[in-house]
């Protein structure tokens, strides 16, 4: 039984602050910049988020010691004091974009985001990035870019909480407003079961293993790797 | 049912489906340090095995020094090395080690082997993965967590089926162009994001005039364009490259002509469609080179820097950003542009035809005043056929460092690295803010245009160089 802080958290209901980054193509080597990756730990990674964008040049944390740093870039979007605490995130498009390291998904969550939302069904998010949110209960959603204006425009004021609601696919935006505004989003649902449950897929792929065995005697001599 | 080159691969390696999600079977994992430390840990932590070590295959290439391999002197770079040792030993992983003959990229190296076979399925924690494509394998990268799964269970959970995205490449390549002046090309043409949720098959004439080499530069960087993989059918320069007497894991004797029988049969149905389809005539290109910080940000080199007037509306913040990030002022003729580095080498351009493109270019001439030049092999296979060639002693001779195989420049996780405001001609895949170092200005070229950079200080149209 594996139990850690890396344990994959199931994903229901989840109501918090948004914070905005308003910039499309965002790669995961800004995310996270490939020094950091010589870490071998799974954690620790919240404080290394958007490195070399947070803090001022220079001051972003040593390798082995994320939790000292500089001082915070004032220009940088998501250091506004009415973002601070915030665990939905809107994104621009193609988020994630580039290499497949996954530190860049565990920054994000580490960092306290329980959800990031981009514009665009299929335009979004970078597929593996995708993919490796699913794996972190990270819950990445895609909605058409006129609802992902309406959120980023409640989310730019600041300080304004949203219900995300993974049962009833839907984003709910505390602004005060009269009727509260509300996007609707579609998770495969295989993913939103999975999601839901928190399952490890490990486990569950196991079940196959019958599949696997057969697949791998069919397998004709020269996919076996042998050397000669 | 007609099928693609993709689907067809695809399809053999279905172990269970529905509509929204596959589970595939993987035949190859390739791992390095950087993305398996917490996927072994995992396994450790599950008291699980590595299901199929005999499938998987590890090397060292992104810590590496390539001054000296063996002096590693940034602690966390050799803890990082000595973890990847220790769960290869205790897996019984196969390592090919710092200076064992076989180390390095670890795309450079699964092919040299004779690993990367057509209608296989691969992969590795690495993006540039899609790499290995260019052999007819579906080949992609994934998260540590999938090399975790993979490692347990040798097969990978999918969503939906990608899409097939074909790109389509007619026409010959003039001389002075190369196979990276065709891919930044079609970066251009579909943008950073044109892939995604896609898979591409690359055809036409010029992509088959191309050698195995300039394939897997290719397909490499479909991962820039956003697509989880791309691939070319495999055909009689496919099977004469694994047919060598040195990929000691390629099929020998009637196994493999066992094999080329069924890899004929893995390309495109004549009448199978992609989901979309894009046309690049080769004869018309001219070298390319990146102004901005995304290799879609590209432009002729005889060509400027854009001007936001001259973007489409949707592209202008991020342009605006690139501008001021890349110390650049819009419109500046790109070869008025000064470099102060240049890094020849990387899972994109770090193969022997590479090096001999950059050679041809150096040998009589030398690195420009000011100007650093970095020649990195791929692997240590490629350093001693540069050496039996005598291309070495070529760059020695221009004032360019003839380096040791590894990652190198490609992405300041070693101590190859721009410093804050230095600007860069390199030969890699990627222009990202940072990428080879904070503050680091990145521009992607060719290696023969890098080359040319490097001896005149400034991005020179190679073709003027080498007309004289």
């Amino acid at each position: 039984m594996k139990v850690d802080d890396t344990d994959m958290k199931p994903f229901i209901v989840h109501r918090g602050k948004i914070a905005v980054l308003d910039w499309a193509d965002v790669n995961t080597d800004l995310i996270i910049p490939a020094r950091y990756l010589k870490r071998i730990e799974r954690i620790g990674y919240g404080p290394l988020l958007f490195a070399d964008k947070k803090y001022v040049p220079g001051g972003s944390p040593a390798i082995d010691a994320p939790e000292s740093h500089g001082a915070l870039n004032a220009e940088f979007p998501l250091n506004r004091a009415e973002f601070q605490g915030a665990t939905v995130l809107l994104v621009g498009k193609n988020f994630g974009c580039g290499s497949s390291r996954e530190h860049a998904v565990w920054a994000i969550a580490q960092a306290g985001y329980r959800v990031v939302i981009a514009p665009g069904k299929n335009e979004g998010f970078a597929d593996i990035f995708e993919g490796n949110a699913l794996n972190n209960g990270l819950l990445v959603i895609e909605v058409p870019e006129a609802d992902w204006k309406r959120l980023a425009d409640a989310g730019q004021v600041g300080g304004v909480e949203a219900t995300v609601d993974l049962k009833t696919q839907t984003i709910v935006v505390h602004d005060g407003r009269v009727p509260e505004p509300k996007v609707a989003f579609e998770i495969p649902d295989v993913q939103r079961k999975r999601l839901l449950q928190g399952l490890d897929t490990i486990s569950e792929t196991l079940q196959y293993e019958s599949d696997i065995a057969r697949y791998e005697q069919a397998a004709p001599s020269w996919l076996n790797a042998a050397s000669a | 049912m007609p099928e693609t080159l993709f689907q067809k691969v695809w399809n053999r390696h279905v172990l269970s489906t529905t509509d929204e999600a596959t589970l595939l079977y993987i035949d190859r994992h390739l791992v390095h340090e950087v993305t398996s430390p917490q996927a072994f840990d995992g396994l450790r932590l599950a008291g699980r095995k590595v299901r199929r070590k005999d499938l998987t295959f590890a090397t060292i290439d992104h810590n590496v020094p390539t001054d000296d391999q063996l002096d590693i002197r940034d602690a966390l770079s050799r803890r990082q090395i000595e973890t990847l040792r220790a769960n290869c030993l205790e897996f019984g992983v196969t390592l090919y080690d710092i200076q064992s003959g076989h180390q390095g990229i670890v795309h450079v190296i699964g092919p040299e082997l004779g690993l990367t076979l057509p209608g296989t399925t691969i992969v590795c924690g690495d993006s540039h993965t899609s790499t290995h494509g260019a052999f007819g394998a579906l080949a992609f990268g994934i998260g540590t967590s999938e090399v975790e799964h993979v490692m347990a269970t040798q097969t990978l959970w999918q969503g939906r089926r990608p899409r097939s995205l074909g790109v389509e490449v007619t026409g010959t390549l003039p001389d002075g162009l190369e196979p990276k002046d065709v891919i930044l090309a079609v970066i251009r043409a579909i943008g950073t994001g044109g892939g995604t949720g896609s898979v591409i098959e690359y055809y036409g004439p010029a992509i088959r005039a191309l050698s195995m080499e300039g394939r897997m530069t290719v397909c490499n960087m479909s991962i820039e364009a956003g697509a989880r993989a791309g691939l070319i059918a495999a055909d009689d320069v496919t099977f004469e490259y694994l047919a060598r007497k040195d990929r000691p894991f390629a099929p020998k004797g009637k196994a493999f002509d066992d094999a080329v029988a069924d890899w004929k049969a893995l390309a495109t149905d004549p009448d199978a469609v992609h989901d979309a389809h894009v046309t690049i005539d080769a004869s018309k290109l001219v070298p390319q080179v990146t102004w901005g910080t995304n290799p879609a940000m590209t432009v002729d080199a005889d060509g400027r820097v854009p001007t936001l007037g001259e973007l489409p509306p949707a592209l202008r913040d991020e342009a605006a950003r690139a501008f001021e990030y890349m110390g650049l002022t819009p419109g500046t003729p790109i070869a008025e542009i000064p470099i102060d580095v240049v890094f020849i080498g990387s899972c994109t351009n770090g193969r022997i035809e590479d090096l001999r493109a950059a050679a041809h270019v150096f040998k009589g001439r030398h690195v420009a005043p000011g100007v650093r030049a970095l020649v990195v092999p791929g692997s240590e296979q490629v350093r001693s056929q540069a050496h039996a060639e005598g291309l070495d002693q070529v760059f020695i001779d221009a004032g360019a460092e003839w380096r040791q195989a590894g990652c190198s420049m490609c992405l300041a996780m070693n101590p190859d690295r721009l410093q804050p405001g230095q600007r860069a001609a390199s030969t890699s895949n990627r222009n990202f803010e940072g990428r080879q170092g904070p503050g680091g200005r990145t521009h992607l070229l060719s290696p023969s245009m890098a080359a040319a950079a490097a001896v005149t200080g400034r991005f020179t149209d190679v073709r003027k160089l080498l007309a004289r």
